[in-house]
């Protein structure tokens, strides 16, 4: 099958290193110089350190001194408020794969690299600030110690190396005031504050000033007498040639350094302090967050241990975050990718990642040292110290109800923050402490309870799918795999023929499987991402002791939100299992053999990544090996796909929620699907299906030529059994909330 | 203020219709297996109109009574949760099988012996077999006055302002206390249970009671005192029959298709 390759352009699987090892060459070029101590003859070329500035030596120890100072303090600041945050579990285990994200994530910038250009403008100021600092050092080193290594060709190249950061650095400034200033480019605007100027035209200034001094010295010392010694500054050389165009006495020039020399010193330290007052603490923040950035699955959501013995259910009150959700608030530098990613705000509905992570910032540092100083004298938690909630008047209920929990904000994030783990807390307050749900999310949990299924008012048995099949094996514990159908699978009109597929398709693959028909009950997944800890703990206990007693030991779903939940959090209340999507199974029914998809099916279809399946489990492939091996299927791929696939609408629960704000999610990805001009807008997962049912009809009106969505499962059983053989899937089937 | 709020456990109204099924035998409804039962919708909205009153005025009490078998504990309880104080459960096999009349004589039975209730909250009607007799009959035992579909309660001085709905608009209405009033869904819906309330009410004992505890003698409740008579209880089946009028030509096929409706006796 052909595979237009408009894919975005991102790793599905190895991280690409490319740049990530531009630090090398700096450290390894410092370190030739030490070498050089030892090897250089003396009378070589070399500079008079603090030339012109006596006074300069002593300037340095004394800012670098209140620099530190500074940092200390502002750490100590922060750390005191990150205090009042309850006992993080687990941030020390698995110390390997968080070494390995500090490096990735942290150093590497793996995330900043996932926009292109901010990548390469981030990596030249970072790189810039990095190669400049180890610089300065080796000249304090040079000046203050008994080491003398700065003269003959190391001193050269120390020089050369110097003026290509400087001019690399530039040229980040450079990118970054275009995109600030001249580019039609929103995303850094949206929170804009003093500092974002300060920050990037101090650095401007800082280098820039730098060229100048050492231009000036150069014209003094270096131009007329060794001119080939001051080609290696390259970038001090080419300024110190302009500047003896002015025909300057050598007394003035030298003024003139000293003058430029204080300002650049100042300034670059003053820039440095304001690592303390601004984003520019994500300098220590985002490798720190990138270590404590959790290791396992990243559709796991938190388990609350001893629920009965809480005294708050959920996040209502800012020092019920742990301190890492606390820490990972400072690290947040309002670069707005997340809020640029989030569907929610993509469909003008009241929800922006970033605003949320910096009203919680803001909320944290009014009321953080009161509620410390409670602590302080009284031991006590202190949830009265603050007179405005944290749910309701800094973080608006229905901020926290529009979340789709599709992980899009953390995939982004460059400084590794998780909102999603945050938004569900808060909801989970909402929800079991105070009682505040949307109506019809409401009745979802109801039916829950009640019904041990989310879908109020189905006609539907979850036996319904398997009239007209007299052969449908249960399962008893001798077959291999349980075939999950899922309430959604069996209790919702539309998703039957998805079910019916997968079905004959296990069957004809040869598998040994069984179905639970009546004995299924939600797994809970529906109760979890609407906050009810409680209700999801009390129905996932109850599943996983019947996947024990039945003697379960893999599963098929055909639902990512049920593969997620049995894979990533059943295992939190010790049910282990082997869990498959269909696509997966599928997929490898496909390769070996076992299934034949000979029926060509000559469709133009595009593939919607579920974020349950997708984003996060890493699901990627197998669906579109299965596309592949559809004969006649071409696939054009949506604008957004792969990990930057756009959710759907449905999930944290909003399956079961009215929207409120502009747009609906749904009809913004349909739109994209019918951007690719396909006739099928293929998906995984039957929540997708259902919101693409019906949010297609709200872009296209037309019937005709309207873009059909299905499950893969649905394309494979054409193409297996033969087209006609499809069972026409009835009209949406929307929940009757 | 003390209010007592009627509770019902009935089977649940959304059994998909395949799996709902009638023993032709015992005249009765089969419960369907695996889909519980629940506590009537009109129930919890009486609970919550309740609850509001004693929430508005500070202090108060209310009582949830239900008559049923053991599990009807769960729909006590589902009332607890939501706030209420205390549950009392009326449980005793000659209550089984009654009527409209002895169901209210039990529940005004056990009204009485509280002893110092201002208020009974019913649901307009139970939503298995809507005859929405109950409440008025409660008031009828008890001596009290009755105001039946509220769709708004407020506690005024001594009297009950209450909404009513009617077929074509709302009527205010007055009543003093004590007294019964049952309530529609157009009062709005009952509250979702907070986790700390679901918990305390998982700790509150259910008092229970029999005929004998309230002072009834099991012929004047249950079956044996039940004046209304169930004669058959079944499933109306549903058929459709069609046939196609025949005919070469339109006029034809009307000419045959009067002539048909003629012999059926349909004109
Ligand atoms: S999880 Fe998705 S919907 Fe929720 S804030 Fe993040 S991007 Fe937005
Ligand atoms: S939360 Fe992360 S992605 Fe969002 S604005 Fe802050 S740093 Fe950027
Ligand atoms: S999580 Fe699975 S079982 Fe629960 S509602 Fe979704 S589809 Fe059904």
């Amino acid at each position: 099958m052909a595979v237009s390759t408009n894919r975005v352009n991102q790793s599905t699987g190895a991280p690409r290193r490319l740049v990530g090892a531009w630090w090398g060459p700096a450290v390894g070029a410092s370190a030739i110089g030490f070498y050089a101590t030892a090897t250089a003859p003396r009378d070589e070329a070399g500079r008079e350190i603090f030339f012109n500035v006596p006074a300069g030596s002593w300037a340095v120890y004394v800012f670098l001194a209140a620099l530190m100072g500074l940092l200390v303090w502002g750490f100590v600041r922060h750390a005191s408020l990150w205090g009042i945050g309850r006992p993080t579990p687990g941030l020390l285990r698995d110390i390997p794969s968080r070494l390995r994200n500090t490096a990735r994530l942290g150093l590497a910038q793996d995330k900043v690299r996932r926009d292109r250009y901010a990548g390469i403008m981030h990596w030249s100021i970072m790189s810039s600030i990095v190669v400049l600092t180890l610089v300065t050092a080796q000249v304090a080193v040079e000046a203050d110690t008994p080491l003398h290594f700065l003269y003959g060709d190391y001193y050269l190249f120390f020089s050369f190396y110097g003026d290509l950061f400087g001019v690399i650095g530039l040229i980040g400034v450079g990118m970054a005031l275009y995109r600030r200033y001249f580019a039609d480019f929103h995303r850094i605007r949206w929170d804009e504050r003093l500092e974002d100027h300060l920050i990037i035209l101090g650095l401007g200034l800082v280098l820039l000033t730098g060229f100048i001094t050492e231009a000036a010295r150069i014209q003094v010392t270096e131009l007329d007498q060794h001119p080939d010694w001051a080609v290696w500054s390259f970038g001090g050389y080419a300024i110190a040639n302009f500047l003896d165009l002015f025909g300057f006495s050598e007394s003035q020039v030298l003024t003139f350094h000293e003058w430029t020399w204080w300002f650049h010193v100042s300034a670059a330290f003053a820039w440095l302090g304001m690592i303390v007052f601004t984003r520019l603490d994500h300098l220590f923040f985002a490798p720190v967050n990138a270590f404590f950035l959790r290791t396992d699955a990243p559709g796991r959501l938190a388990k609350i241990e001893d629920i009965e013995t809480q005294e708050v259910f959920g996040v209502g009150y800012i020092q019920d975050f742990t301190w890492k959700q606390l820490f990972e608030l400072d690290a947040c530098v309002r670069c707005g990718r997340c809020t640029d990613v989030c569907p929610a705000n993509i469909a003008g509905q009241p929800l922006s990642p970033m605003h949320l992570i910096q009203d919680l910032k803001m909320h944290l540092a009014d009321v953080g040292p009161a509620i410390q100083q409670h602590r302080h004298e009284t031991g006590e938690a202190g949830r009265e110290v603050s007179t405005v909630a944290l749910t309701g008047d800094v973080i608006k209920d229905e901020t926290l109800w529009a979340c789709r929990t599709c992980g899009a904000c953390m995939q982004e994030c460059p400084v590794m923050i998780e909102h999603v783990p945050t938004i569900v807390d808060m909801r989970r307050f909402l929800v079991m402490n105070e009682a505040r749900i949307p109506a019809t999310a409401q009745g979802a949990l109801e039916n829950l309870e009640m019904r041990g299924h989310p879908w109020r008012g189905t006609a539907l048995e979850r036996t319904t799918w398997m009239e007209g099949f007299d052969d449908v094996p249960i399962f008893d514990g001798t077959q291999e795999y349980l075939y999950w159908v899922g309430c959604s699978g069996s209790l919702v009109e539309r998703n039957l023929p998805i079910t019916k597929a997968v079905f004959r398709l296990l069957r004809e693959s040869g598998a040994s499987f069984g179905v639970m028909g009546q004995e299924e009950t939600c797994n809970g997944d529906p109760a979890r991402r609407l906050g009810n800890e409680y209700l999801y703990q009390i129905l996932a206990q109850q599943l996983v002791e019947t996947f024990k007693a039945k003697n379960v030991q893999k599963v098929i779903t055909n639902c990512p939100h049920c593969f997620n939940t049995f894979k990533n959090e059943y295992p939190q209340f010790d049910g282990y299992f082997e869990v498959l999507h269909h696509t997966e199974f599928l997929n490898d029914r496909l390769h070996d053999g076992s299934l034949k998809a000979t029926h060509a099916i000559n469709a133009n279809v595009t593939y919607h990544d579920s974020c349950y399946l997708g984003r996060l489990n890493g699901v990627y492939d197998a669906p579109r090996q299965i596309l592949e091996m559809v004969p006649g299927a071409s696939l054009t791929e949506m604008q957004r796909n792969l990990s930057k696939g756009l959710c759907c609408g449905a999930g944290g629960g909003n399956m079961w929620q009215e929207e409120v704000g502009e747009r609906r999610v749904n009809q913004v990805r349909s739109e994209e699907a019918i951007r690719t001009g396909a006739d099928q807008l293929i998906s995984n997962c039957p929540f997708c299906i259902q919101m693409f049912e019906d949010g297609v009809p709200g872009v296209q009106p037309e019937e005709e030529g309207r873009i059909r969505p299905f499950d893969i499962a649905e394309l494979l059983e054409d193409a297996v059994f033969g087209p006609d053989k499809r069972e026409e899937p009835v009209s949406a089937g929307e929940p009757s909330a | 203020m003390h209010i007592v709020v009627c509770a019902k456990q009935i089977p649940d109204p959304e059994t998909p219709p395949a799996a709902f099924k009638i023993d032709a035998a015992t005249n009765k409804v089969v419960p369907a297996q695996g889909i519980a039962p629940v506590l009537s919708q009109f129930d919890g909205i009486a609970a919550e109109a309740a609850l509001r009153i004693k929430e508005a005025g500070g202090d108060g009490k209310v009582t949830v009574i239900s008559m049923g078998g053991e599990s009807a504990q769960a729909a006590i309880k589902q009332v607890l949760a939501m706030g209420a104080d205390e549950g009392v459960l009326l449980n005793d096999p000659a209550f089984e099988d009654g009527d409209s009349h002895t169901t209210a004589k039990v529940l005004a039975a056990a009204i009485k012996e509280l002893g110092d209730v201002d208020a009974v909250f019913c649901g307009r009607q139970a939503a298995d077999w809507d005859m929405g007799q109950v409440g008025l009959l409660i008031a009828e035992n008890l001596g009290w006055p009755v105001t039946i579909i509220a769709k708004g309660v407020a506690l005024e001085g001594n009297a009950l302002k209450v909404e009513r709905v009617l077929a074509d608009g709302f009527e205010k209405t007055e009543v003093n206390l004590p007294a019964v009033v049952t309530v529609s869904n157009e009062f709005g819906e009952p509250r979702y249970p907070k986790l700390p309330q679901i918990m305390a009410a998982a700790k509150k004992t259910v008092t229970k009671k029999t005929a004998a505890d309230l002072g009834l003698d099991p012929s004047e409740v249950g079956k044996a005192g039940a004046r209304l008579q169930l004669q058959k209880l079944f499933i109306p089946e549903k058929g459709a029959q069609v046939e196609f009028i025949e005919g070469e030509t339109p006029q034809e096929q009307a000419a045959n298709l009067v002539a048909k409706l003629k012999a059926d006796k349909a004109i």
